[in-house]
């Protein structure tokens, strides 16, 4: 059983190392998927149904065909067939150029019959709405949880809380879309994606195309986001490979922004009616939520709950209403933060109204020791005592507040990943697993590990990730898993690589192997110093080349986090300024400090986003989504950030993944925060100056 | 043409021809008792909606294309979302409009502007693209962010500066942002045809003799950087800061940057890097 | 985009004979939101006029009747010229928050404003509302929040322009070549309202007609001028609510004043009401908040939007306060 031993003592664990890609990705010589050229290549580009809902009864190529430079074109839905969503693919073409194949799918034509359509959850669920998916009144099974005897904890209840708390739509908007370069020779095919996943997409590929999946290969070298919308092909990599094989050439698809929008992915809204009880010592007694909300056509739509507190009597139930619209997709920390704001916003409802400080009451029901910890000292570096005592108080116009927010999530990886070091003749090291790196920083991570082993630097490793051709699987990169599930991997193939070169330097010199002393780049062997390029050398034709195995020890599973936020609110004006948000996040064993703290940061952004600014807009007239671009979707931009204090909380754990848990409790943190501001809390993010005048005015 | 007694036009009337919603221009005139149309912006799609504007005219226009009353009514048909109704096939189809309808070409076009101007159509431009000249052939339309990523020069060969990133493609994240004449600009915006003559930087050309420039290394000090598919605009942005304004504060430094997205969230260290590049650069 | 073809005139004097008078040439200078719109084929011009083959399109120069603006000038080139951070303080502010650097660096006056309404049943290439030839208008009976409280009907776009509140409030006058020649008119009266007969439009300008230039008059002793802009999004965003305020003070006292609005209204709005409650008196808090109550009297806000009211009401006041303090 493998150890990360005296990991703390390490010069690389936990320490600051820089991105390996950095020089590639400041100099604009990193290659994603969108930015591969092949010879020859073609553009692909999807016809796509502007109407919400209708039959299509008939569909025309051939003016498209007929276009010089159009190489193909090809449907994508059969007439007769039902489009059920603005954006749904109609047909896709490939073309000498961008232009041309814009040009091309212009002059397609099709036509539908309509049929009613429906993007808004209230109408959706009413008797008169048309039926739009296979669920009674277009809503799923309710899905209920229970625990305790509900009734038994109201009567305990010293106060109660009734609320509903709204949460948006959110849409990923990964900045490279969704896409692919396709490649054909003879029956292999060679597929460029933009993925979080090339294993998955290799596997979704053959079985489309009936394949043995040797035959295909997908390559991600760098990865333009992701957040869990790109796991598989999808309908546009499926036609770029199509257009590809018809066409005898490559093919580029990548999606255009508003195809990006409406059809890639995003986090269903929720709505959650809460009640919820305590007793005045401080007590959780009852929670009961009914809870729906939408993921287009898509299932998926819920919350956590009852969230990180304890409560000993609750019921939740939730369900899914279907709209005319592109279909939800996992969303860093999927179903955590709808639920996290719904509970962090009830928690001070409830402190305040059995008059006990917040935090003070969520300690009290709050299981986890190290969120406790993170409680301290994430007051402390906000100031918690300068809150408002009364929500509300402060004179003035521009009044400020200060609030918690709570999150968990497991991201305790898995095994199935097959990793691989290499130490070569001339001493370059070659570390060789089938993850991808989206941005994460795994690539580095990796280096890290195999350098830490071996007394490298991690600019010593050549690290060969996002690539399925040397045939060493790992999981798809969701759900915090990646590192808990490719570090122990990696580091025990540095282990058995090191094993080896210690066997092979003893049995050269003919001594014992602990007579061996791998450190800091030189190898000693008894009185001898080698540098390591010259133990290496005494590889001659040899390679050492050692897998790794999957090791429960080295990872751990449950990361706590708690954020806290001050704002600024100007009551004349409803916006809400952001003055600094601290998130102190348990990590585990962290293996790169630098990206750790850019992985906070992000979090924290996103869910600043969540909280203040992002909204798909659904039209009910015409079914279509108002802000399918980056200028009426607004995600934070430079000065939306505040000073965020991003605190890695040292913990003895092992390694494990916090892509999820530093978004989840930011939202929960500005909406306690707007309300100590001005002591009127608004229950629908996000947060918006509309939302904060008319909370006044009705105050 | 057709219907060619051509008479001076009594008024303008624009009509809407659509394929997926988007309009064209046609200008029509009457000639006793049916239009024609003068200038076609493009072929006409026989399939496509027809959509008149314009009051009186458009009423006169109507009558005089001699349709059916009801096709007319399906034309203005609007289902109860409002969506105007697509006619295919069947609706307008090769009926009048059709009938009436030739397409004007170019050449036409270019007859009537030749006294006043040369109309381009495609151009063969000379671009100085990092210190490097590339002669390239464009349309007018061709952006410089189309030319940098996807063009190919007259010889033959790809330019390849895939550095700047189409993210937004409508001028609003600064994915594609680089330097025109030492000022950022988004070359998602800007055509081709007009970068004639000026001075264009990629980020691929920051970097001197492999020497990355004071703002790249500090971007990869600093982590400023996760996914990377933001950070040549944010980097090209950075410099284009600093050479304006050699101490920046923090604030003047988010208000610069506030047309660059990243989604990734690594803003807090892109800030400090800009400022430990400014410190640097001293 | 469509194909089009693209023109160089050589001199300014071609370009109304270049344009024609039939809607299918357009000129471009910057070309930040006409490309934008030309991508998503809610115009398709079949030729574009280049203006800025035209040189000294892009002068700024101060004569004593004032300051002249190219219209070519762009809005960096406005932001960073001293004469106007120093004396029309309200435009360089104004230019200076319009979208951001990038476009900043790109865009011209001119294009500014004359740039197409933000509209999103407007911006949606599929949907065709009122302002593109349809028959209704999406935003009253959809979704509004950021349309029109002030001169709504037909339809309910809000001008877009940062700098046109302030020139207007500066007193600017804006002129225009045709081909019958050049006028010269007060920038107000440069912008109409939607009508049942043309909600086309957001100004006066004829198919073959460009602004040329922008003058502005002589600054006037003790007159302060600003401009505040509201926004969702502090980075790149348009205004929910702005207002240019040009205030001639002595003391607290206001003796005269401008006061427009942008964001919230087809056009540049004047606040008549609330420029009567100031002129002439002393503002305090109390005046300030009249003010903006008279401002909003005559508002008439859709479903979404009535938050604009109160927003602009407290506006006013800041504006109004902000003005002698």
């Amino acid at each position: 059983m493998a150890e990360w031993g005296e990991a703390r003592k390490s010069s690389l664990l936990g320490k600051y190392t820089q991105r390996l890609s950095g020089p590639q990705k400041v100099t604009g010589q990193a290659k994603y998927t969108f930015d591969i050229n092949r010879p020859g290549m073609l553009y692909g580009r999807i016809l796509r149904s502007h109407i919400p809902r209708g039959t299509l009864t008939a569909l025309d190529l051939s003016p498209a065909q007929q276009m010089p430079g159009v190489k193909a074109a090809i449907p994508l839905i059969e007439v007769g067939k039902e489009i059920r969503y603005e954006g749904q693919e109609i047909a896709a073409v490939a073309a000498d150029t961008k232009d041309i194949a814009a040009d091309a799918i212009r002059a397609i034509r099709f036509d539908y019959d309509p049929l009613d359509h429906v993007v808004d959850l209230g109408e959706s669920m009413s008797e008169s709405s048309p039926q739009i998916r296979d669920w009674e009144n277009n809503q799923s099974d309710r899905q209920i949880d229970e625990k305790g005897d509900l009734q038994a904890g109201w009567t305990t209840a010293d106060a109660v809380v009734e609320a509903t708390y709204s949460t948006e739509v959110q849409v990923h908007t990964c900045l490279e879309s969704h896409g692919h370069v396709a490649e054909w020779d003879g029956d292999q095919l060679t597929v460029w994606a933009s993925t979080q996943a090339v294993f998955g997409t290799r596997r979704d590929f053959a079985r489309h195309f009936e394949l043995p999946e040797d035959k295909v290969r997908v390559i991600t070298e760098h990865m333009g986001g992701g957040f869990g919308s790109k796991f598989g092909p999808g309908v546009e990599g499926q036609a770029a490979a199509k257009l590809a094989k018809e066409t005898g050439q490559p093919v580029k698809l990548m999606l255009t922004r508003k195809g990006e929008q409406n059809t890639a992915g995003n986090r269903p809204s929720m709505v959650q009616h809460v009640k919820a009880g305590a007793t005045k010592e401080g007590k959780l007694v009852a929670y009961e939520v009914s809870g729906y909300g939408t993921s287009g056509l898509g299932g998926g739509a819920g919350f956590t709950g009852p969230y990180v507190y304890q409560v000993p009597n609750y019921r939740t139930e939730k369900f899914n209403v279907a709209i005319n619209a592109g279909s939800g997709r996992a969303f860093r920390a999927p179903r955590h933060p709808q639920g996290a704001f719904a509970m962090d916003s009830l928690m001070d409802e409830l402190a305040e109204k059995i008059g006990m400080d917040s935090l003070e009451f969520r300690k009290l029901n709050d299981p986890n020791e190290i969120r406790h910890a993170e409680y301290d000292r994430g007051a402390e570096e906000i100031g918690w005592n300068r809150r408002q005592k009364v929500a509300g108080s402060a004179p003035g116009i521009q009044k400020r507040g200060i609030g918690v927010g709570s999150g968990q999530w497991g991201g305790g990886g898995g095994k199935g990943t097959k990793a691989r070091v290499n130490i070569n003749s001339d001493g370059t090291v070659e570390a060789v697993t089938g993850t991808q790196d989206l941005g994460t920083g795994i690539r580095t991570a990796i280096a890290i590990i195999v350098a830490d082993e071996l007394g490298l630097q991690p600019t010593d490793i050549t690290v060969k990730i996002g690539d399925t051709l040397p045939g060493l699987p790992s999981g798809g990169s969701g759900g915090s898993q990646t590192t808990p599930s490719v570090a122990p991997v990696v580091k025990t193939a540095a282990m058995a690589a090191k094993e080896s070169l210690i066997n092979h330097l003893a049995e050269k010199v003919n001594v014992v192997a602990d007579e061996v002393v791998i450190k800091e780049g030189s190898v000693t062997i008894g009185n001898n110093q080698l540098s390591w390029k010259e133990a290496a050398s005494t590889l001659g034709m040899e390679t050492i080349s050692e897998e790794g195995s999957w090791d429960e020890n080295l990872r751990e599973g449950g990361a706590a986090g708690a954020q806290f936020a001050e704002v600024e609110v100007d009551t004349e004006t409803g916006q809400v300024k952001l003055i600094k948000i601290v998130a102190v996040q348990d990590c585990g064993l962290i293996i790169n400090r630098l990206a750790t703290e850019s992985q906070i940061n992000g979090g924290v952004i996103g869910g600043i986003g969540y909280a203040l600014l992002e909204d798909r807009i659904m039209d009910g007239q015409t079914g279509r989504s108002l802000n399918s671009n980056l200028i009426d979707y607004k995600v934070a931009g430079a000065q939306e950030i505040p000073e965020i204090r991003a605190i890695a909380h040292d913990t003895d754990r092992k390694v494990t993944g916090i892509g999820e848990p530093v978004t989840i409790p930011t939202a929960g943190a500005i909406a306690n925060a707007v309300y100590n501001a001005i002591g009127v809390r608004v229950r629908s993010l996000p947060i918006t100056p509309d939302k904060v005048l008319t909370a006044l005015e009705e105050a | 043409m057709q219907g060619a007694s051509c008479v001076e036009p009594i008024d303008w009337v624009e009509v809407w021809l659509s394929n997926r919603g988007d309009p064209a221009h046609l200008h029509l005139s009457k000639d006793g008792c049916r239009i024609h149309i003068r200038y076609l912006v493009q072929e006409v799609c026989p399939t496509s909606r027809l959509v008149i504007q314009g009051g009186q005219m458009a009423e006169d226009t109507t009558r005089s294309t001699d349709q059916p009353e009801d096709r007319q009514k399906d034309l203005h048909q609007v289902n109860k979302t409002g969506l105007s109704r697509r006619n295919f096939l069947k609706g307008l189809g090769t009926g009048a409009v059709a009938a009436t309808v030739a397409p004007a070409t170019l050449a036409e076009a270019d007859s009537h502007s030749a006294t006043t101007g040369a109309e381009i159509t495609r151009a063969t431009v000379k671009l100085s693209i990092n210190q490097q000249v590339y002669q390239i052939e464009v349309e007018p339309r061709t952006t410089l962010l189309t030319v940098l990523r996807d063009g190919i020069d007259t010889g033959g060969q790809r330019i390849d500066l895939t550095g700047a990133k189409e993210v937004c493609d409508r001028g609003a994240c600064g994915g594609c942002t680089i330097l025109v004449d030492g000022r950022s600009v988004y070359s998602c915006m800007m055509l081709a045809i007009d970068a004639e003559g000026k001075e264009i930087t990629t980020v691929e050309g920051l970097a001197d003799d492999n020497e990355l420039h004071p703002v790249q290394e500090a971007f990869i000090e600093h982590d400023a950087l996760m996914c990377g598919f933001c950070t040549p605009g944010f980097v090209v942005a950075s410099k284009a800061i600093l050479d304006q304004n050699p101490n920046p504060t923090r604030e003047e430094i988010q208000a610069e940057l506030s047309g660059n997205i990243c989604r990734c969230g690594t803003y807090p260290f892109i800030f400090e890097a800009v400022a430990s590049a400014a410190k640097k650069m001293k | 985009m469509e194909k089009f073809s693209y023109i160089n005139p050589a001199r300014l004097e071609q370009v109304p004979g270049l344009l024609k008078d039939d809607w299918q040439s357009k000129v471009i200078a910057g070309g930040t939101d006409l490309l934008g719109e030309m991508k998503d084929y809610i115009e398709s011009p079949k030729r574009l006029i280049n203006l800025k083959s035209i040189p000294g399109l892009d002068q700024i120069s101060a004569d004593d009747g004032g300051l002249t603006i190219g219209a070519m000038a762009t809005l960096t080139d406005i932001t960073e010229h001293s004469e106007i951070q120093k004396n029309y303080t309200a435009l360089a502010e104004a230019a200076g928050v319009v979208a951001s650097p990038q476009i900043r660096n790109v865009g011209t006056l001119g294009g500014n404003l004359c740039q197409r309404p933000r509209c999103w049943y407007y911006r949606d290439p599929d949907t065709d509302c009122l302002k593109k030839g349809g028959n209704m208008c999406y935003a009253l009976s959809g979704l509004n929040k950021y349309n029109a409280i002030f001169g709504g009907g037909p339809n309910y776009i809000v001008h877009p322009s940062d700098t046109a509140p302030a020139l207007v409030a500066l007193g600017a006058e804006v002129t225009i070549l045709g081909a019958g020649g050049q006028r010269t008119i007060p920038l107000e009266n440069f912008f109409i309202l939607p009508t049942v007969a043309n909600p086309y439009r957001e100004n006066i300008l004829e198919p073959n007609e460009i602004i040329t230039q922008i003058h502005l008059p002589k600054p006037i002793a003790n007159t302060t001028s600003f401009y505040i802009k509201l926004r969702e999004r502090s980075s790149f965003d348009f205004a929910l609510v702005s207002i240019a305020g040009v205030f001639q003070t002595q003391g607290k006292k206001c003796q005269d004043l401008s006061l427009i609005l942008g964001g919230v209204a087809p056009a540049p709005w004047r606040s008549n009401e609330a420029e009567q409650v100031l002129r002439g008196q002393v503002i305090s808090d109390d005046l300030g908040e009249r003010a903006g109550k008279a401002a909003v009297k005559n508002a008439d806000p859709m479903s979404d939007n009535a938050y604009k009211v109160t927003l602009t009401q407290n506006l006013v006041k800041r504006a109004a306060v902000m003005a002698v303090s």
